[in-house]
């Protein structure tokens, strides 16, 4: 069983989460991660089929990092900012230093040109080490309802 | 030329030039679909590895047209207007499946696997009453049909009698490099879909351009994956209404002309805190490390190192279209290269590395051309007017006037 303050430092995580993207210091994001961590974004569409193909998909730190390098460095698209809303959040279950959460997510975003659209929805089935010193996301895969993307997706969800 | 509604007049300067109008204007849209989509061209549909079995069905579109695609219980494959003959809904809602009939929802009229009605409910009335006329022929009353034909377990349909057999219109130096590609049974390994606030030729001409490649795509060129300077080339076909453009890895060329030159190998590690993304194998023995196959007017077929894929756009309106990519591996992949393609997938689709660039780029351009006038067009004379295959040089336009000499012939513009 979780103890309150193991559940803040859940809570604690995923609000960083989201402020390390939505407040534009994707720099932090990595460090929310443990250094041999899985983060996945995939479709509804291709897990339900037993399909594993990534629209985004990192393992370990270094590939989170690239990610960033991607996004500030190399790619091209028209600068946008996203919102993100979190509901529903459960724990699972926990053996004392892994919890298994589960929760939905909505993302609103902006573009530079003020055309908001709600990008994307759905959940995050995440794996959290939780030690003395905090928690870290071990695993986040993060399973988007629709099929499809508007235009591109370049920041992670 | 023939009747051409939207009064538009092609620019004296020919492929060398594409008016801006036609990227926006909702009447040479429409004739689009008339004449290009229900026209005498083949529709890539699906492959035929998603139709494993008797009663598999898919449903995709061509053009704006809701497509069917069946496998029969003799194993023939049909392409079926998704439009119930009742009153129009669709027959098929999902993306695929199996069924040993296709019943629509609304009235529950049912079709075989070769779209011919086999049931109408109440057809003789209720206690004596109502029901369909004598007259009424269930044979006259079938989904409509396509012609379909497969080639390398690649599915086409088209709504032309008249079009020539798939594999005469892929041609000969296309069907080749199908046959590279298509050589052992493929397994799907997931999708993407994309929608795209643009016109769709501009993601046509975009796939084809070879110019924007090493420049749009930083990704490509500060990892060295693919450059100009590497060998490479581009293939026409059709009058230039199929197209190919493809480069050899440097890796490849050890002790060649490229480290002659002075030029760096590809070093995939070079920046990436993560390098294993991009560990990838030879796979084919000509050493093309990227091919880009365009099949006039909207199937692509891409291989990007060891991401294998098939990318089919679909129109939805003048400024929208989808991107539908249908991403595969072989049957026989070890685990070790089904798992390289998949984290190779990181290159490609909506979150690539080197295909997020093309997202927005298109609807740059479609923003761009808004408000010009009747006159103005795009340029295209790098590597000259003429649409012919060059090995060597990319630096060229050939592929896009190649597209636009399919356009013109076909709209009779
Ligand atoms: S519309 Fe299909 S049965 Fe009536
Ligand atoms: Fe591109």
């Amino acid at each position: 069983m979780m103890n309150e303050a193991q559940r803040r430092l859940i809570d604690d995580l995923q609000a960083r989460y989201i402020r390390a993207i939505d407040d534009d210091r994707i720099e932090d994001w990595p460090g929310l991660f443990t250094e041999q961590c899985l983060y996945r974004i995939i479709t509804r569409e291709n897990l339900d089929a037993g399909m594993l193909l990534p629209l985004m998909e990192c393992r370990g730190q270094g590939m989170l990092a690239d990610r960033i390098t991607g996004l500030r460095k190399i790619n091209v698209y028209e600068p946008h900012r996203y919102t993100h809303q979190q509901s529903g959040l459960v724990v699972e279950s926990f053996d004392g230093t892994t919890a298994v959460c589960r929760s939905s997510y909505l993302v609103v975003r902006t573009m530079g040109n003020g055309a908001m659209s709600i990008f994307s929805t759905g959940v995050y089935l995440d794996k959290i080490e939780l030690s003395a010193t905090g928690a870290k996301f071990i695993e986040r895969i993060v399973v988007q309802d629709s099929r499809t993307v508007g235009t591109l997706l370049v920041i992670p969800l | 030329m023939g009747e051409n509604v939207s009064q538009l007049k092609w620019p004296d300067e020919g492929v060398t030039r594409a008016p801006y109008r036609v990227l926006a204007d909702p009447e040479i849209y429409a004739e689009e679909q008339r004449k290009i989509f229900r026209g005498p061209t083949w529709h890539y549909l699906c492959l035929d590895a998603e139709l494993p079995e008797a009663g598999s069905y898919r449903t995709t579109y061509i053009g704006e047209t809701p497509v069917i695609v069946t496998r029969d219980k003799d194993g023939a494959i049909h392409g079926l207007v998704n439009r119930c003959s009742h009153k129009g809904a669709l027959v098929c809602v999902d993306a695929g499946g199996k069924k040993n009939q296709l019943t629509c929802l609304y009235h529950a009229w049912s079709f075989n696997l070769q779209g011919d009605l086999v049931g109408v409910p109440f057809h003789k009335g209720v206690n004596g009453q109502g029901g369909m006329p004598e007259t009424f022929e269930y044979a006259n009353h079938g989904l409509e049909k396509l012609r379909v034909e497969s080639y390398c377990g690649l599915v086409f349909g088209t709504f032309s009698h008249h079009v020539e057999p798939l594999e005469q219109y892929i041609g000969p130096a296309m069907t080749a490099h199908m046959r590279r590609v298509f050589h052992k049974p493929v397994e799907v390994i997931g999708y993407y879909h994309q929608t795209l606030d643009n016109n769709w030729k501009l993601y046509m001409e975009n796939s084809r351009d070879p110019y924007h490649a090493t420049i749009l795509h930083a990704f490509y060129a500060t990892f060295k994956l693919n450059r100009l300077t590497m060998d490479g080339g581009i293939t026409i076909e059709h009058d230039g209404w199929n197209t190919m453009n493809f480069s050899i890895g440097a890796s490849l060329k050890e002790g060649g002309e490229y480290e002659k030159a002075g030029l760096r190998n590809v070093v995939e590690d070079v920046g990436l805190a993560g390098p294993e993304l991009l560990h990838r194998t030879q796979e084919f023995e000509d050493g093309i490390t990227v091919a880009i196959q365009s099949i006039f007017p909207t199937c692509v077929n891409q291989q990007i190192y060891n991401t294998l894929a098939i990318r089919q756009l679909t129109p939805q309106g003048p400024n929208k279209c989808e991107l539908h990519w249908t991403v595969f591996g072989y049957k026989d992949d070890t685990p070790e290269l089904r798992q390289m393609r998949l984290m190779q997938a990181n290159l490609i689709g909506p979150a690539g590395y080197v295909s997020i660039d093309d997202g927005v780029i298109g609807e740059y351009v479609q923003r761009g051309v808004g408000g010009t006038g009747v006159d103005a067009s795009a340029v295209m004379e790098m590597g000259g007017s003429a649409v012919e295959s060059a090995r060597g040089s990319r630096a060229t336009e050939a592929t896009l006037r190649g597209f636009w000499t399919g356009y013109r012939a076909l709209m009779g513009l």
